[in-house]
C-alpha cells in the first residue's frame, strides 16, 4: 500500500460511506482464485482452430497465392483469402481511390499490396491447432518486393516510395493561437530542441484470443477479449448482415492499453464461423501478438520556446512528425491529441503547432495509453527543464511562473470546466522526494519532475453516450447491467461502488452483469479515460432516479419530506433523526408491493461540440482535462550508463476517488508502463521486420527494476464524472517518462534526446559532452 | 509450435549414456534454451533425452578444498548453498542475477555450460575459478578445462555421445577476491550485455594470481589472458589497472546486436574490468592491513 495524500481544499460536509474507500474489487476473488474465465478459456464441441498466414516482406506486390496444398491437408476445413471476402472487406485496399475509412484501415487479408511485415494473407480453419499450423507452412505465395520506406522524415521527401497516396502525409493538425512568430520575435531567448519517442508495444498479459459460433437464430456470437463490444455494428456492416445478427460477449480483459480497440480478430472469427457453420477459435501467440496489432506512434517533436529574461513563455512553435506506419487508422485523432496537448499545462498565448503523421512501411500505429498527448508531454516537460537550465532558473520556479490556472483557456482557447491543480500536484510530488542526497564516485543521483495535461472523455466532436441499467431486488440487493468492458482497471467494480453509495448498501450487495452487446445497455469503448466518467455518470443517473422514487415512498412512511431521507448501512432514516428509520429491504418490499418502479435505464450524453477549426485548432476538443505530476529520483552509472529508478512519486488531482485501491493500482501500473517507455522498451525493426518480438528482447521493467511507487491522490471534486471524479487510466502514465528523463539529465548534466534512454545512449552522450 | 520428437526419460546416468551412444540424441537438462529453440523452429531434434530424473547428477559437494557440482544442479540449488557463497562468491553473484525465478528453478549448471552461449552467466565466474568440466560417455569419461571447452560460437568439445556430468574447481583461497558483474538492460530476467568475472589473489603485497573472464563479448566466453599477465607479480596502481582494463577491452571481439553495439560492449569491458580490479585490490589491501594490525 502506498502513502496517500490529504484532500486539499476539501469541500466540507461531504461524507461518503462507500465512495473513495479502498474496497476489494468485485472482480478480485475470481482473479485471485483463478475462477474467472477469460476469452481464451472458452471451448465448444466441434470447435475449429484458426491460424493466419502472414507476409514476410514489408513492402511487396502479392503476385501469387495458392492455398490448394494447404487445403488438401487432412483436417483442414476451410481457407479464406482476400478473394473470398465479402465485397465491403475486399474493397478495403483501395488507397488510390481515396475512399474514406475503409481505404485507411489495415487490410483484413491482403488482396494485392503488402505494406507492412506480417500483413495477413490467408486464414485457415482446421480440426486442431497443429493441423492449422502445418497447413500454414503449405500455403504458397510469391511476393515481389516493392520500394519501401521506414523513416517518416524520408517518407516526406519528394520521390519517396508511396505507401499512402499521394504523398504519405496522412494527416495534418494545426493550432494557431495569438501570434507565435511575434512572440518568438520579442522573446529575450529562443531555445530550440528536438526530442524523439519510440514505438511501444502494449504487451498486455493476455494476448488476443476469442471464439465465435452461429446460434439457432442465425446470430453470430463472438466471445473475445476487447475494449469495445460495440464493434458488433462494424462487424455486421463489413460482412453484410443486420446489426442485430451479431452479438459480442466480452470477458474480463487481461489488459488493453489501447491495443484491443481493433476488431480484426472479430471479423476473422465471424467470417469463418459463418462459412464453416462451426464454432471457431483464434488465439495469437505472444510473438504473433507483437506483429498483429498497432503500436504507439513514434514521434519526432521540435520545440522552439521563446522566453523573457524573467522566465515567462512568450511564444512557442511546435512541429511534430509521427510515424503512422503502413495505414492511417487512428492517426488523425492521435495527432489531434498531440497538437492540443503540445504546450502542456502552461499558459501559452502565442502558439503555433504543426503536427502530421506520415505513412511508412513500418508496423501501423494505433491507440496506446496517452494517445499522442503522452508523446507531447515527453517533449514539453524535457523542454521546460532545458529552458530553465538555459535561464539558470530553478525548474519548479520556472514552471510556477507559467502554469495554466483554473479558468484559463488551453491551447484550443477552450476553458476546461474543472479545477487545474498542476501547481499543487508538482509541489506535493517534489516535496515527497525529501532532502537531496549528494552522490560521489561514478554513480550520480538525479531528480526530475514532469507535469501534464491529459484529456478524459472522447473527442467532443465525435459525440459520446453511455447507457446503464440499475435495478433493486425485493431482498434489497442491487443489480447493475452495463456493457462496459473491464480491461483490468476496475471499470466494472467502480459501478458497484457508485450504486452502493447511492442506496446505502455495501459492495457485496451489488451484482454486476456486464459486457454483452445484446443483453447489457451499451456503454461505449473502454478507452480515452472515459469509462468512469461516462458509464459512471450513466449508472449514477439510473441509481439516482430509483433512489428518488424510493426516498419519496420512504418519506411517506416516515412522515417527512423526501429530501430529509438518508440511506446508509442498509438502513433508510430521517437525516436529522436517525432513530426514525426502516431497513432498506422493508422499503423495497413496500415499493415492490405497490408497483413502484425499482429499475431504471439511464443515458449519459457527453457535451457535444463542433469540430475544432481545422486552420486554427480553436474550439472544444475534449470535455475536460486531468492535471498532475510525477517525480522521480534515479541513479546513473556514468561508466556503464545503467539507470536505476530509486523513487517514483505520482501526484494527481483525480477529482474524486471512487476506489482508492483501484486508483493506486492504475498509478502504479502507469509508473511501470512509463518507466519502460523511458528506459528499456525498444521495438527494433530491420527492413520493417520486428527483431525484438518476444518478452526476452522487448524489455519491460520487472519487479526487480521497479521501486515502490508512491501515490499522492488529490481530490478537487471538480471533475465532470460521478461525484466530481475525473479519470486516471491514461494520466497515470503520461508524465512518468519525462520525469525520469529529467532525472537522468539532472544526474549527469547532459540530456539524451531520444527515448528509450539506454545505457549506450547515456555513455555516448557523456562522451560527446567530454569532447 | 512444437515439432514432433521422440522423448526418452532415463533415470540413471548409465542409461542416458547408453541412449546417447548412437550419437542421435539431444540431451535436455532444464530445457530453458532448447525448448525455446524448438518452439521457434530454430532446432528440430528428432529425439530428446531428458535428464530430469537422474538424481545422481544433482548436488553440491566441497571436499578438501575442491568444489564439485553435479551438472543437473539447478541455479536455485546453487543459491541455497552456503558453501558456495564462501568458496565461490562470483558463482553466487551470477546465479542471483540469472534470468528469472522460474528459469532458475529449472535451468541447470550443466545446461548453462553445454548450451555454449557466449552470454551464459555462470561461465565467466567458473572460468575465473579455473573450473574443469567432466564429460562422460558410454565408453568412459574425461576432464576438460572450461577455458578449453569452447571452440566457437555455440560450439564446444562435447561429443554427441557425451554428457557434462560435473563441474569442479578449487575453493577460493585466502587473501583472494572473486566477483562477477552482470551488465544488462534491466535488473530482472535479462540477457547479459557484458559479463565480467575477476579473481585476484595477493601474496607478499603483490598480485599473485589474476583471472579476468568475459562473457557476451566474443563468440565464446573468454579469458583476457594478456591482461591477467600484466597483473601477476605486480603491486597494483591506478595506472596499471587502467592499462589492464584497456588490454582486456582489446582482447574481446564483440558484435552489434539488439541489446548493444560492439563499441559499447568494448567500452563496458574496460569500465567494468577497471572497477572490479580496483575494488578487489582495495579490499585485499584493507584485509592485509587489518591482518598486520
Amino acid at each position: 500500500m502506498s502513502t496517500t495524500g490529504l484532500v486539499d481544499d476539501n469541500p466540507p460536509n461531504i461524507k461518503f460511506s462507500q465512495i473513495g474507500k479502498p474496497l476489494s474489487r468485485t472482480d478480485a476473488p475470481g482473479k485471485v482464485f483463478g475462477s474467472t474465465l477469460f476469452a481464451g478459456d472458452y471451448v465448444m464441441p466441434g470447435m475449429l482452430h484458426l491460424r493466419l498466414v502472414r507476409a514476410d516482406i514489408a513492402s511487396a506486390k502479392l503476385v501469387h497465392l495458392d492455398v490448394e496444398k494447404a487445403r488438401a491437408v487432412e483436417g483442414v476445413v476451410d481457407i479464406i483469402t482476400a478473394q473470398d471476402l465479402p465485397a465491403l472487406l475486399a474493397k478495403a485496399d483501395t488507397s488510390e481511390k481515396k475512399e474514406q475509412k475503409l481505404t485507411t484501415d489495415p487490410q483484413l487479408l491482403v488482396s494485392e499490396r503488402v505494406r507492412y511485415f506480417g500483413e495477413p494473407l490467408a486464414l485457415i480453419a482446421a480440426e486442431t491447432y497443429e493441423i492449422a499450423e502445418r497447413a500454414c507452412q503449405l500455403v504458397e505465395f510469391k511476393l515481389d518486393p516493392l520500394p519501401a520506406v521506414y523513416d517518416p522524415l524520408e517518407a516526406m521527401q519528394p520521390g519517396a516510395p508511396v505507401v499512402q497516396a499521394p504523398d504519405n502525409i496522412v494527416v495534418e493538425r494545426k493550432i494557431r493561437k495569438g501570434d507565435a512568430a511575434a512572440g518568438l520575435e520579442k522573446a529575450d531567448f529562443v531555445i530550440e530542441n528536438t526530442f524523439r519517442t519510440p514505438f511501444q508495444e502494449h504487451a498486455f498479459l493476455e494476448p488476443e484470443a476469442g471464439m465465435a459460433w452461429v446460434d439457432e437464430n442465425d446470430v453470430v456470437n463472438i466471445r473475445v477479449c476487447t475494449q469495445d463490444i460495440e464493434h458488433f455494428r462494424d462487424v455486421a456492416d463489413a460482412i453484410g448482415v443486420p446489426h442485430n445478427k451479431i452479438r459480442i460477449r466480452g470477458a474480463f480483459v487481461g489488459g488493453g492499453f489501447g491495443g484491443k480497440e481493433e476488431f480484426a480478430l472479430e471479423l476473422y472469427l465471424a467470417l469463418m464461423a459463418r462459412k464453416t457453420r462451426r464454432p471457431v477459435r483464434l488465439e495469437y501467440s505472444r510473438e504473433e501478438s507483437f506483429v498483429a496489432h498497432g503500436k504507439r506512434h513514434p514521434f519526432i517533436l521540435r520545440y522552439k520556446t521563446g522566453v523573457t529574461k524573467d522566465g515567462r513563455i512568450c511564444g512557442l512553435d511546435v512541429s511534430i512528425v509521427a510515424d503512422s506506419g503502413a495505414y492511417v487508422f487512428l492517426s488523425p485523432n492521435v495527432l489531434l491529441y498531440a497538437a492540443v496537448a503540445s504546450p502542456g499545462p502552461y499558459r501559452v498565448d502565442n502558439l503555433n503547432v504543426h503536427a502530421c503523421a506520415v505513412a511508412t512501411n513500418n508496423m501501423y500505429t494505433s491507440a496506446f495509453r496517452g494517445y499522442g498527448a503522452l508523446q507531447a508531454c515527453a517533449a514539453y516537460e524535457q523542454q521546460m527543464d532545458e529552458v530553465a537550465k538555459f535561464l539558470e532558473m530553478d525548474r519548479i520556479e520556472f514552471r510556477r511562473l507559467n502554469y495554466l490556472k483554473t479558468g484559463e483557456p488551453i491551447s484550443t482557447g477552450y476553458v476546461p470546466p474543472s479545477a487545474i491543480w498542476t501547481e499543487q500536484c508538482v509541489d506535493r510530488a517534489w516535496a515527497a522526494l525529501g532532502e537531496r542526497i549528494d552522490s560521489t564516485g561514478p554513480v550520480k543521483i538525479g531528480r526530475g519532475i514532469a507535469a501534464y495535461q491529459q484529456s478524459y472523455g472522447k473527442v467532443s466532436a465525435m459525440g459520446d453516450i453511455s447507457e446503464a441499467w440499475v435495478g433493486v431486488e425485493t431482498d434489497g440487493t442491487v443489480i447493475v447491467r452495463s456493457g462496459v468492458a473491464d480491461i483490468g482497471g476496475g471499470q466494472v467494480s467502480a459501478l458497484g461502488q457508485i450504486v452502493a453509495e447511492i442506496f446505502g448498501v455495501t459492495l457485496d450487495d451489488v451484482a454486476i452483469y456486464k459486457t454483452d452487446s445484446a443483453l447489457t445497455p451499451l456503454s461505449g469503448r473502454t478507452a480515452a479515460t472515459r469509462t468512469l466518467y461516462m458509464t459512471g455518470n450513466a449508472t449514477k443517473q439510473a441509481a439516482a432516479a430509483i433512489h428518488s422514487r424510493l426516498a419519496g415512498r420512504a418519506a411517506l412512511e416516515l412522515g417527512v419530506q423526501a429530501d430529509e431521507i438518508d440511506m446508509v448501512n442498509n438502513k433508510v432514516f430521517v437525516s436529522a433523526k436517525p432513530e426514525i428509520c426502516m431497513s432498506f429491504k422493508e422499503l423495497v418490499n413496500i415499493c415492490a408491493a405497490e408497483g413502484i418502479h425499482r429499475s431504471q435505464l439511464a443515458i449519459f450524453r457527453a457535451p457535444f461540440s463542433d469540430i475544432i477549426d481545422p486552420q486554427t485548432g480553436q474550439g472544444q476538443a475534449h470535455p475536460d482535462y486531468v492535471y498532475g505530476a510525477h517525480a522521480a529520483e534515479v541513479s546513473v552509472d556514468t561508466e556503464t550508463g545503467e539507470v536505476h529508478v530509486l523513487r517514483s512519486i505520482a501526484a494527481h488531482d483525480i477529482g474524486q476517488c471512487i476506489n482508492r485501491a483501484a486508483v493506486e493500482g492504475q498509478i502504479e501500473g502507469g509508473a511501470q508502463n512509463g518507466q519502460g517507455f523511458a528506459l528499456s522498451e525498444e521495438m527494433l525493426y530491420e527492413q520493417g521486420k520486428l527483431v525484438t518480438p518476444s518478452l526476452s528482447e522487448y524489455l519491460m521493467p520487472t519487479s526487480m527494476d521497479m521501486p515502490r511507487v508512491e501515490t499522492i491522490i488529490l481530490e478537487s471534486r471538480s471533475g465532470i464524472g460521478p461525484f466530481g471524479a475525473k479519470g486516471i487510466g491514461e494520466p497515470a502514465m503520461t508524465p512518468v517518462a519525462p520525469a525520469i528523463a529529467n532525472a537522468v539529465a539532472d544526474a549527469i548534466g547532459v540530456r539524451v534526446f531520444e527515448m528509450p534512454i539506454t545505457p549506450e545512449r547515456i555513455v555516448n552522450a557523456l562522451k560527446q559532452q567530454r569532447r | 509450435m512444437f515439432s514432433e520428437f521422440c522423448l526418452e526419460m532415463p533415470d540413471r546416468l548409465e542409461d542416458a549414456l547408453s541412449i546417447l551412444s548412437d550419437m542421435k540424441g539431444t540431451p535436455v537438462a532444464g530445457g530453458t534454451n532448447i525448448l525455446i529453440d524448438i518452439r521457434s523452429q530454430k532446432e528440430n531434434p528428432p529425439r530428446l533425452v531428458a535428464l530430469g530424473d537422474i538424481d545422481e547428477l544433482r548436488g553440491i559437494k566441497v571436499e578438501k578444498g575442491r568444489v564439485v557440482v553435479g551438472s543437473r544442479t539447478t541455479i536455485s540449488d546453487l543459491l541455497k548453498s552456503s558453501q558456495l557463497l564462501k568458496t565461490s562468491p562470483s558463482v553466487i553473484d551470477a546465479a542471483g542475477q540469472f534470468a528469472g525465478q522460474m528459469v532458475r528453478n529449472t535451468g541447470t549448471m550443466g545446461g548453462n555450460i553445454a548450451c555454449a552461449s557466449p552470454a551464459a552467466d555462470l561461465v565467466p565466474p567458473l572460468m575465473s575459478l579455473d573450473a574443469e568440466v567432466r564429460l562422460a560417455s558410454a565408453s568412459g569419461s574425461r576432464t576438460v578445462a572450461l577455458r578449453d571447452y569452447y571452440q566457437g560460437y555455440k560450439q564446444d568439445v562435447r561429443g554427441a555421445d557425451e554428457l557434462v556430468t560435473q563441474v569442479s574447481w578449487n575453493a577460493l583461497p585466502q587473501k583472494s577476491v572473486n566477483r562477477f558483474y552482470k551488465l544488462a538492460r534491466r535488473r530482472g530476467d535479462a540477457i547479459t550485455v557484458t559479463g565480467v568475472a575477476v579473481t585476484l589473489s595477493v601474496s607478499n603485497g603483490k598480485c599473485s594470481k589474476a583471472r579476468i573472464a568475459l562473457g557476451a563479448v566474443a563468440p565464446t566466453a573468454i579469458r583476457a589472458e594478456k591482461a591477467e599477465n600484466m597483473l601477476e607479480g605486480q603491486v597494483l596502481s591506478e595506472t596499471l589497472i587502467e592499462a589492464v582494463a584497456t588490454q582486456a577491452a582489446a582482447e574481446c571481439s564483440p558484435i552489434d546486436d539488439v541489446r548493444a553495439s560492439a563499441d559499447y560492449r568494448r567500452h563496458s569491458v574496460q569500465m567494468l574490468t577497471r572497477r572490479l580490479i580496483s575494488e578487489a585490490w582495495n579490499k585485499l589491501a584493507q584485509e592485509v592491513k587489518s591482518h598486520v594490525k
